[in-house]
């Protein structure tokens, strides 16, 4: 498989691998919030309504017993009796007893003449007669007014009812304390940022809001205003900082004032903040789990992939070597055995001619001359090579021959010190040391030991000629070790320092007929026998060479366990 | 001393020819059989010391043929020549009674020498055979006489 192909399939894995989970993932906490955020602004917007509500009706009572307070007074007394100011004494102490938040008292006759006044200042005798609370007094009968200054430079606001006596109505008014007012609004609180305050129809400031502003003056914010009497409007807006805020209102007193609770919408929903945070959290920590558990099995697969891959080539490649090399060696026995017989003839031939020579010579037939020197010679050389293509096609029907190996149990320990003990006189004799490093815990292997006698005598023997050739006969060095290996196998290194193998050649190293000997020293069939032979003990054969350093060989065989 | 005949078997006639020409050179007698039928027949005519047979022939192969020659004329010894160096041949037919085998391209020499070999090994059999012979015949009065 091409790179390429390995890179597509990493990429649709790791795409896959992220998606299926992220996607569920991501959902499932899209959903958790939605649910929650829109429970917790039902929940919260319910609490708001429900805070106004009670708050409206606790506004509305405490005006509602103000009234009554006078509707009281007028029902109890005659319009002579609180001409005194003995008798409004009397009454505005008792009234007072009753709420704190009575500030004054006063009596009006029907033409608006401050008749009687029990307070801190001096109004009797003023006349109110146009007046806006006293013309709406005296046509609706009540009346609550806005927060105003009044004579007195002082905000506060007054309640007036009316009562007919004798065909001719008259006024009782008191003035309320907007401090006692303002605490009634004021003590609703809601969080840290929750508020409220009451507004007038013309969105002027009738309690002071929390969070600061004056009253009296115009609220700067945009309310919208409940379309019907009792209705509770809730909205969200930005007030004139720019900060989000929750607002809740309700009319009071008949449209006559807005009731404005608010909170700071982080602050109302502060939950739905942290329950955000959160969600970030675990979408960060969810991602970088789902994103590093992705690539990591991602580069496992793939990578297992890959190996197993280049595994699989690797064995082809050997598979393909193998079958080849045995094809080869069948075809090259016939080969070599179908040349014998016309070398067996050219031998007999060249014998006889031989033969004849000597004859004649013997004979007095011929004459020593140049020429018979010259021919001699020539027969001499018919026969080296006829020998030469002997040797060549024995070697060949070695390489092919298919003998039945005998395999048994080898103790490798034992069996290749014996076999390096056959070649160590010729390494003595060139000036060569060996070195055996045996582990005691090589595992015996399963073999022909025929076969694996030849295979390391060739490695010697290959061995030993580069180093005499790079060497000369001082300073050669042949290593020779074995020890056990992963799954069980035994390991054979053969390393030698001689001139080492080049990059092309060593390629080409296992193919028959492949030599970098002189002509007639090598057939080139030597490491490709080798290679055959450890191909069919199940083992495999390496070559690795550096020039001018040396060449190494490793055997791996299966070991006998 | 009696003088070694030869017999050479093999398909390829100018080898036989050859051959014949240097053992003759050499002082040997010699017949030769391009099939091993041919060799069968002739041994019968002759009395043949020693067979050089080729293993692989068309028709009756060196091995049937040395067979039939062991069972026939169980004291001619038979020097198998193999093109083959699979030595599993060369051990059949050791095994079927050849005395030695060739591998071609084999040395008239040392064709030759096996040659030799051979026939000192059939010479000091039929010696032996002589002797028991002797020994049976020099035996044979005796007990004749202690039977009567």
């Amino acid at each position: 498989m091409k790179p390429n192909h390995f890179s597509t399939i990493r990429r649709i894995l790791f795409a896959c691998m992220i998606l299926v989970p992220l996607i569920p993932f991501i959902l499932a906490l899209g959903i958790g919030y939605y649910h929650f955020a829109t429970s917790l602004e039902n929940s919260t917007v319910a609490s708001m309504k429900r805070i106004v509500g009670d708050h409206r009706h606790m506004i509305e009572s405490f005006l509602g017993e103000r009234k009554h307070d006078l509707e009281f007074i007028l029902n109890s007394y005659r319009f002579e009796d609180l001409r005194r100011s003995e008798t409004l004494d009397t009454v505005f102490d008792h009234l007072q007893r009753g709420s704190q938040a009575f500030v004054d008292l006063g009596v009006f006759n029907e033409a608006g003449v401050h008749v009687a006044y029990h307070g801190p200042y001096r109004l009797v005798g003023k006349v109110y007669k146009d007046a806006t609370w006293f013309r709406e007094v005296m046509e609706h009968n009540y009346y609550i007014s806005d927060i105003f200054l009044g004579y007195r430079q002082v905000p506060h606001f007054v309640i007036a009812v009316t009562k007919a006596e004798a065909g001719k109505k008259w006024v009782v008014r008191a003035s309320i304390d907007t401090a006692t007012f303002n605490n009634i609004v004021e003590s609703i609180r809601i969080g840290k940022t929750g508020e409220a305050y009451i507004l007038n129809v013309n969105g002027l400031l009738q309690t002071k809001p929390r969070s600061g502003g004056k009253l009296m003056e115009k609220y700067p914010d945009k309310i919208k205003y409940p379309s019907s009497h009792t209705g509770v409007e809730t909205f969200m807006d930005k007030d004139v900082k720019g900060v989000k805020y929750l607002y809740t209102t309700t009319w009071l007193q008949n449209k006559k004032w807005l009731l404005v609770v608010r909170q700071e919408r982080a602050d109302a929903f502060k939950a739905l903040t942290s329950a955000v945070y959160m969600i970030i959290l675990v979408l960060v920590i969810g991602g970088a789990a789902i994103l590093s558990v992705a690539f990591y099995l991602t580069n496992h697969i793939v990578g297992r992939m890959e190996k197993m891959d280049t595994e699989k080539d690797r064995l082809n490649q050997q598979l393909i070597g193998a079958s080849r090399l045995a094809e080869l060696g069948e075809m090259s026995a016939g080969f070599a055995h179908e040349i014998n017989n016309p070398l067996q003839i050219i031998k007999s031939e060249q014998s006889l001619i031989e033969m004849i020579l000597a004859d004649m010579k013997e004979k007095d037939q011929l004459k020593e001359s140049a020429s018979l020197t010259e021919l001699e010679d020539s027969m001499d050389q018919i026969k080296l090579q006829i020998s030469r293509c002997a040797n060549i096609t024995q070697a060949i029907l070695k390489f092919g021959r298919q003998d039945e190996p005998k395999p048994q149990n080898i103790d490798l320990r034992a069996f290749i010190p014996e076999v390096t003990g056959m070649v160590a006189q010729k390494a003595v004799v060139h000036g060569i040391s060996i070195e055996q490093d045996i582990a005691e815990n090589t595992y015996p292997i399963h073999g022909d030991p025929t076969q694996l006698q030849q295979v390391l005598v060739n490695l010697y023997n290959n061995a030993m000629d580069a180093i005499l050739e790079h060497h000369g006969t001082s300073g050669g060095k042949l290593i020779v070790s074995a020890g056990p290996k992963e799954k069980n196998t035994v390991e054979i290194v053969i390393k030698d320092n001689g001139g080492g193998i080049s990059p092309e050649n060593l390629n080409k190293i296992f193919s028959p007929f492949f030599s970098t000997k002189s002509v007639g020293k090598g057939t080139g069939l030597g490491l490709s026998i080798c290679y055959g032979i450890i191909d069919s003990m199940r083992g495999t054969m390496e070559v690795g060479s550096e020039e001018g350093v040396g060449t190494t060989f490793t055997l791996r065989l299966p070991a006998m366990v | 001393m009696e003088k070694m005949k030869l017999m050479v078997v093999d398909d390829e006639e100018r080898f036989l020819s050859t051959t014949k020409k240097l053992l003759e050179r050499r002082g040997y007698d010699v017949v030769t059989a391009p099939s091993g039928a041919e060799a069968l027949e002739k041994i019968r005519g002759q009395n043949i010391h020693v067979v050089i047979l080729d293993v692989k022939m068309p028709g009756m192969d060196g091995n049937a043929t040395l067979k039939e020659i062991k069972r026939q004329f169980p004291l001619v010894e038979v020097i198998m020549l193999t093109g083959h160096a699979t030595m599993e041949s060369a051990i059949d037919g050791l095994k079927s009674g050849a005395i030695d085998y060739l591998m071609k391209p084999a040395d008239i020499d040392e064709i030759i020498l096996k040659a030799e070999e051979a026939f000192e090994k059939r010479q000091s059999l039929e010696e032996k055979i002589r002797v028991a012979q002797m020994r049976k015949l020099m035996k044979s009065p005796r007990e004749i006489i202690e039977e009567t």
